[in-house]
């Protein structure tokens, strides 16, 4: 993968240009979809668009020493991981790729996550304090099932090129590692049943608390970022594999779109857990189905 | 530069964050305004969003005369929204202390201790009314300009 | 399993919102904005004497008397126009407007009092009725 392909993929498509419009795309569907399913009208379509623009105006507190210099930095690092996460996806055929590629996307995934929790701590706000720590239970209990599943369906293929796991053959395996994405999903964008770090009214904004402004523009963008990333990732494993390049992207897109809709109706299914609720159905029952995974795909590469 | 500021006017106009504040009310402000964010209402068609933090928010709604022991939590909650903020006085409580005139532990409407916008009347006002005056104050926000930063208070 | 047979059958259903800036009417009896007619208005000042937050205030002099009300200090109870014995008070059926100045929305009304009606002249009874009065045997109540 040479450096103009990488560049492209970073900033036209599926990077920035694309991803930051398809990022409040999803994020007003979200919005649109539990508000029609609750009768109610929702925001209009540009309200994403809106509500970034009118952040970016407001003025931010100053804010002295190392800890205000990790509040400016740390959403700066956030959006642009969740940016190299979308870039990363295999959506067109052909577009290259290195070995090992999958590691570093789970890795620019988890950054975020990571970002949101030194966030908390670092605006030395007790509720940011409370969120923090929250999030933090709550990733070591999706990301152990998460991690898994990818990693086991990646071993079963021998080998860690998103490449290869776009043209998955259709398996049982496959299922597996998709549904148990799936149950991680809410968890890792903050959504009900899982939306714990960030329940507001209840420790007002968690971790965001003290952010304002431009700072909390980036972190709504970097969330809606995350939003794309993560579906793309349920997209890249589900797509079909076709040669045609806009018929592959469109069917990204599609999927993505179908996994938002899903998710947004299982938001508003349910209410909030609280946290030891989570870390007990993470630990106890979706371990199961990661094991029972892993157990398949090892048993896959016996076997071949 | 004239094309980013009619932006910023008309994104201002359709994204009002609000932050809810009692200060002492008897919570039939508070139920109202919930009610606003109800499916038959829908504050969300106009943009609004009821954030949990105070930085998050632009237009701070506060119900209830403001109470001796409110009024410190009051004017620290108004130091904390960033500008441009815009304040909504929900009710006849915070306008004038209605009911409550002249009692001790009641320390006069809310005007007394921070610039008040946009004043709703009711006792409580129905939930159209307070979309009506979020709408306005939507409006005057839109108006108005952040000031600089020298004069918005350090972050303690 | 409800909520979620619920939640999809009203994708069917259109929203139940009201669309800004459109109101849903207000129910019958709406306690709104207190309105006075000064034509009915007798100055009894009862009104002012019921009023739960002092919005009514009452002034009077000899020859004149000075209504006033703020409506931000209302607290639309009603007291005021339930015993208004002329009918001059009466209560909107809409909600109050919402206002931007503090004591937008006061009005007053100042009334001239009725010159007082000429005392009738005096009239003498005739001597039979005055003697078919007993007061001895307890006369007429």
């Amino acid at each position: 993968m040479n450096l103009t392909n990488a560049l492209a993929r970073l900033l036209l498509f599926p990077g920035l240009l694309f991803a930051v419009p398809a990022a409040w795309f999803f994020l007003w569907t979200e919005r649109k979809a539990v508000a029609v399913m609750q009768q109610r009208v929702g925001p209009p379509f540009m309200q994403p668009f809106f509500d970034f623009i009118k952040l970016m105006g407001k003025t931010v507190p100053r804010r002295s020493g190392s800890a205000g210099l990790l509040m400016k930095a740390l959403p700066l690092i956030a959006l642009a991981s969740s940016a190299g996460a979308v870039g990363l996806l295999p959506v067109l055929p052909a577009s290259g790729g290195f070995a090992g590629d999958l590691i570093l996307l789970l890795a620019l995934l988890e950054v975020p996550s990571m970002c949101m929790i030194a966030a908390g701590f670092a605006s030395r706000s007790i509720f940011g304090e409370i969120g923090s720590a929250r999030e933090a239970v709550m990733s070591i209990s999706y990301n152990v099932v998460f991690l898994l599943a990818i990693v086991s369906i990646a071993a079963s293929q021998h080998s860690f090129r998103l490449e290869t796991l776009a043209q998955l053959p259709s398996s049982p395996l496959r299922w597996l590692g998709v549904l148990a994405i799936l149950v991680c999903l809410p968890a890792k964008l903050h959504l009900n049943p899982f939306s714990v770090p960030n329940a507001e009214q209840e420790i007002y904004a968690g971790p965001f608390t003290e952010y304002a402004g431009h700072e909390l523009a980036m972190w709504d963008l970097a969330h809606g970022l995350e939003w794309v990333a993560s579906t793309g990732l349920v997209a890249t494993l589900l797509a079909p594999h076709v040669q045609i390049w806009w018929l592959s992207a469109g069917s990204f897109v599609a999927i993505s779109f179908a996994v938002v809709l899903l998710l947004s109706v299982v938001a508003t299914w349910t209410a909030r857990l609280n946290i030891d609720s989570t870390v007990r159905f993470y630990w106890r029952c979706t371990l199961v189905f990661a094991v029972l995974a892993t157990s398949f795909a090892l048993l896959l590469r016996l076997r071949s | 530069m004239n094309l980013w500021k009619r932006l910023m006017c008309y994104s201002r106009r359709h994204s009002p964050w609000l932050f809810h504040m009692n200060s002492g009310s008897c919570n039939g402000c508070d139920i109202e305004l919930i009610a606003s964010i109800s499916p038959r209402y829908d504050a969300e068609q106009l943009g609004v969003c009821l954030q949990g933090s105070p930085r998050h928010a632009d237009i701070l709604c506060i119900s209830g005369p403001v109470t001796r022991n409110s009024v410190q939590a009051i004017q620290t909650v108004y130091g904390q929204v960033c500008e441009p903020k815009v304040v909504v006085a929900l009710g006849s409580c915070p306008a004038s202390t209605n009911v409550f005139i002249d009692s001790r532990t009641i320390e006069g409407p809310l005007n007394k201790h921070i610039p008040v916008d946009v004043f709703v009347p009711g006792c409580p006002p129905r939930p159209d009314a307070i979309l009506q005056g979020v709408a306005q104050a939507a409006d005057i926000l839109a108006q108005r300009r952040a000031k600089k930063p020298a004069a918005q208070e350090e972050q303690a | 399993m409800n909520m979620l047979t619920m939640l999809l059958k009203s994708l069917l259903h259109r929203s139940v919102t009201v669309r800004f800036p459109a109101r849903p009417p207000v129910s019958q009896n709406y306690r709104g904005l207190v309105l006075l007619d000064p034509a009915l208005c007798s100055g009894c000042s009862m009104c002012a004497f019921r009023c739960t937050s002092r919005a009514i205030t009452f002034r009077a002099t000899k020859t004149e008397y000075k209504w006033s009300y703020d409506p931000g200090q209302c607290t639309f109870c009603g007291r005021c126009a339930e015993r208004c014995e002329s009918h001059a008070l009466s209560m909107e059926q809409a909600c109050p407007p919402v206002y931007l100045a503090s004591g937008g929305l006061k009005c007053s009304y100042t009334m001239q009092r009725n010159p007082p009606a000429p005392k009738p002249a005096a009239v003498l009874l005739p001597a039979a009725e005055t003697l078919g009065a007993n007061p001895a045997a307890g006369g007429t109540q």
